[in-house]
Order: C-alpha cells, then sequence, then structure tokens
C-alpha cells in the first residue's frame, strides 16, 4: 500500500515536471512530429487487422444471437455499430495501444536512463522529463484520436463485408441498421475517453521507464508493470467516464 | 576552479561519502581515483548537482551550485561539459545531431555557424566523416571522441569525464586520457576525470583525490603517488601480485 503510495505521489510530482515550460519550443516541436509519426504510424496496420476482424466477428455474433423475429435485421448492423463506437474501438483499441505503445514507451526511457542519457540532458540543462515525455504526451493526445477514428470505420466495414458475404443479412439492412438513430454524441463520448486513455497510455510507462534502475531486466520489468498499471488505469478511468458522460 | 567543502551523501541508512573536501584547479588535469564502490562516481554526481548533497557546498569561481535552483543552476550548466562512462550519445540521433543538440538549446547561432562548431569539435577530436553516422555504428573509441566532442560543443568552462578510457584497450585509452589533457590545455578548463585506472593516472594525473571507503583518504600527483607510504592507496596502486613484487611488498 505505501509502495503504490509512493508511485503514485512520484508520478504526480514527474507530472509536475513535464507540464513546465519548455526551454525549446522548436526542438520540441520537432520531438512531437516525430513521436506522431512514431507511436501512429507503427501502430495503424495492427489496428487495422484487429478493428476489421472484430467488427466481423462482433456481427456475425450479433446476428447468431438474434433469433426473435420481433427483432429488426437492422439490429445486427445497429449492435456493430454502437459496441464498435461506444466500446470497442476506444477502449479495447486503447488496451492494445497500452500494450504495444506503453511497453515500447517504457522500454526506450528505461533504456535512456540506464546509459546515462537522461543524466546527459540533465547536464545540459534539459528539463529531461519534459523534453523526454511532453512531445510523446501531446502526439499520443493528437495522433490516437485519428487512430480510434480509423478503427471504427474498419470495424464497421468488417461487419459490412460479412454482411454482404453471408446469408443472415442484406447490406441494404446492415446499413440502415449502422445509421439508424445515429447520435454525434457517441462519438464526441468515444473520443472524450480515447484522450484520457492516450494520456494513460504515455504518462505512466513514461513514469516506469524515467525511474527505472539497474539494467536490463528491470528495463524489462518496468515494461511489464507499465503496461499492467495503464490497462488497469484505463478499466477504471472507462467505469469513471461512462457514469460521468453516460448516465 | 571548483572548490567543494564537507561534502557528504547518504543513501538511506548507507554513508557513501563522507566529509569530503577538494580544490580542483583550472587548467590542470584533476584526478579523483579508488576502487569500485568508494564513492567516485557519486561524488562527481554531487558536483555537477545530478545528485543533492546532504550537506557542504560546490563551489564553481565562487558560485554556491548547492544553493541554487533549477533555473540558476542553468547558467552554470551551459558551462558544463560532461563525458559519460558509456558515452550516453543519443541513440535516435546522427553524430552531427549529437554535437548540434546543446548548441540548438543554448545558443542563437545560425545553422552554418553551429555547423562551422560542429566541424570543428569533431576536427579537435580527430574524427572525420562521421556526421552523418549513428552512435551504434561507431566503435567504443569513436563513441568516447563524439561525446568529447558533444562536451566541448558550447565550450565549457569545466569538464567531467567519468571513466573516460573504461571499455578501451589500454593504447586507445591512453589516446583517449591525452586527448582530454590537450583539450583540456588548450581551452584552459577544470577538468575533473573519474578513473580508476592505473595507466590514466601516471599518464595525466597533476592533481590527484583519492577515496576509500566514502572518505578522502590521499591528495597529490602522479609523481607522489609512486612514493607514497598510504596502505590502502598502496594497495590500489600495486593491486597485482606483479607490481606488489616490483614495489617489494
Amino acid at each position: 500500500m505505501l509502495t503504490a503510495l509512493h508511485n503514485i505521489g512520484e508520478y504526480f510530482l514527474l507530472l509536475n515536471r513535464v507540464f513546465k515550460k519548455p526551454e525549446n519550443v522548436k526542438l520540441y516541436y520537432r520531438q512531437i512530429i516525430y513521436e506522431m509519426t512514431s507511436l501512429g504510424l507503427g501502430s495503424l496496420g495492427l489496428i487495422a487487422i484487429i478493428s476489421f476482424f472484430m467488427g466481423a466477428v462482433v456481427t456475425l455474433q450479433t446476428a447468431s444471437n438474434i433469433d426473435s423475429p420481433l427483432i429488426p435485421d437492422y439490429a445486427i448492423g445497429f449492435a456493430t455499430r454502437q459496441s464498435f463506437i461506444l466500446e470497442l474501438a476506444p477502449t479495447v483499441m486503447c488496451l492494445i495501444l497500452a500494450g504495444k505503445i506503453g511497453s515500447n514507451i517504457a522500454s526506450e526511457v528505461g533504456t535512456m536512463r540506464i546509459t546515462e542519457q537522461i543524466d546527459a540532458l540533465e547536464i545540459m540543462g534539459v528539463n529531461s522529463a519534459s523534453y523526454l515525455i511532453l512531445p510523446k504526451i501531446i502526439a499520443a493526445l493528437l495522433i490516437v484520436p485519428i487512430i480510434i477514428i480509423y478503427s471504427m470505420i474498419l470495424g464497421v466495414l468488417g461487419g459490412w463485408v460479412v454482411a454482404s458475404y453471408s446469408d443472415f443479412s442484406t447490406i441494404d439492412k446492415y446499413l440502415i441498421g449502422i445509421r439508424w438513430n445515429f447520435t454525434m454524441f457517441s462519438i464526441i463520448y468515444a473520443l472524450i475517453k480515447t484522450l484520457f486513455f492516450a494520456f494513460i497510455i504515455t504518462s505512466i510507462p513514461s513514469y516506469y521507464g524515467y525511474y527505472v534502475r539497474g539494467g536490463s531486466i528491470e528495463i524489462g520489468r518496468a515494461s511489464t508493470k507499465s503496461v499492467v498499471y495503464s490497462s488497469i488505469t484505463i478499466l477504471i478511468v472507462n467505469y469513471i467516464l461512462t457514469q460521468l458522460l453516460l448516465m | 576552479m571548483i572548490e567543494i567543502k564537507n561534502i557528504s551523501k547518504s543513501f538511506g541508512s548507507n554513508s557513501v561519502l563522507d566529509d569530503i573536501s577538494a580544490v580542483f584547479k583550472q587548467g590542470e588535469m584533476n584526478l579523483i581515483i579508488g576502487s569500485s564502490g568508494s564513492g567516485k562516481s557519486v561524488l562527481v554526481k554531487c558536483i555537477v548537482g545530478l545528485y543533492d548533497v546532504d550537506s557542504g557546498s560546490v563551489e564553481f569561481n565562487g558560485r554556491d551550485f548547492t544553493k541554487m535552483n533549477f533555473m540558476q543552476r542553468k547558467s552554470i550548466r551551459a558551462e558544463i561539459g560532461m563525458l559519460f562512462q558509456g558515452s550516453a550519445l543519443f541513440n535516435s540521433l546522427s553524430v552531427e545531431e549529437n554535437i548540434l543538440f546543446p548548441l540548438k538549446m543554448y545558443t542563437k547561432q545560425s545553422h552554418e555557424e553551429m555547423m562551422e562548431r560542429v566541424n570543428f569539435c569533431l576536427k579537435r577530436v580527430n574524427l572525420i566523416n562521421v556526421n552523418k553516422r549513428f552512435p551504434a555504428e561507431l566503435s567504443g573509441g569513436m563513441q568516447k571522441r563524439v561525446g568529447i566532442a558533444r562536451a566541448i560543443a558550447l565550450n565549457p568552462k569545466y569538464l567531467f569525464c567519468d571513466e573516460p578510457n573504461s571499455g578501451l584497450d589500454p593504447r586507445t585509452g591512453i589516446l583517449i586520457d591525452n586527448l582530454i589533457m590537450e583539450i583540456t590545455k588548450e581551452f584552459q578548463m577544470t577538468t575533473i576525470v573519474v578513473t580508476h585506472d592505473m595507466n590514466s593516472v601516471m599518464e595525466t594525473g597533476e592533481n590527484i583525490v583519492f577515496l576509500h571507503h566514502g572518505k578522502k583518504w590521499w591528495e597529490g600527483d602522479n609523481v607522489e603517488i609512486l612514493k607514497t607510504e598510504n596502505a590502502e592507496l598502496c594497495d590500489f596502486v600495486y593491486a597485482s601480485k606483479i607490481m606488489k613484487k616490483f614495489k617489494g611488498f
């Protein structure tokens, strides 16, 4: 318990350093562009495959579980859209990104710590916490919502492909379903959640990487811890945000 | 000149440095030596402010570094260059970008002026045609040279080197030591080198501080060290059996 409180305190102290005024805005700008490319482009392929097949599977499972004649066929498209926009794209994809981006950040920052690169930055008078972590957070806040919208589109597309090549629904009914009772707030709600998750999946791994001590084994441990705690935090924050925004 | 007064540092209940005072002179090779775990790297990290001291002071030409906040320390840090044990080059940046980094951070020079400085620094450490290469593509000795080039990019008044020849063969190690010495004399820097390599000590030690169990045990130069009767220092200097035999122990 004491360790947990110590870690939470240390995490917020680190964030306090991260959000100090940058020394050289131009250098930070370049870092943000670099991080956007590194975090964003590197994840597109994985997100595309997962989203497409999840959309297809959700459509198949919804169709196979609806056997009441009282439920219209377009409910399949509706259920796919709602589950993808409200939960699968923002939450599940961010959990996947926590694994991919999170472990990458923790090991990158951790390696910089044990090879004294962070000390080198400090010696130069650079606020190393801000220089290394702030661009990652800003880049994630900018790029992760785009990835999530991309995931939503591909998920619905996966369902559409299934609807096209199976006999339980028609494309027309699927398209009616994905448009039925659509409100823009669903997208806004998903993007609000995404912004919180983007912050979590960059700041928590950065914390574990920044304070790593020892060698390669500790980097591995920090990487694992960062994924575990980012995922748990995402799930807790997801519950709180859902309660606040939808209830 | 750097003057440290009564520095003590502990990590929890483990006392690492105990009441250490010393003066490191400008234009001289000041060496901090001692066996592993004696506290020499911690002492240097306390001097440059990577660790806060528990008590005592560190003065850079009379300016007390320990009493300064982060922003006040920045002005002194712009005058400090440091070569790390593993070179600590930024892996994602090329050699040129590594040396440009402090220049971009601290100066308002044009790109051409900065490139001129980068090329001067690389030439000064006898490296050519490596500008676009990445640290992973360089040998250990070349990485150390790039580390030195980056450390002198801002024309520092104070140069710190943490075990500059560790991991290098004796010949390359001596070349690096001589390079640091030449640069120290040429730019009249206050240079502090942490080492446990006796070749370095004999080659370059003008002012040597010997640490033992976190305490300053002995101080002198590379001539006096051979004549010392200090038991712990003799044990460090003449560590091998053959050297002990040579000394007549």
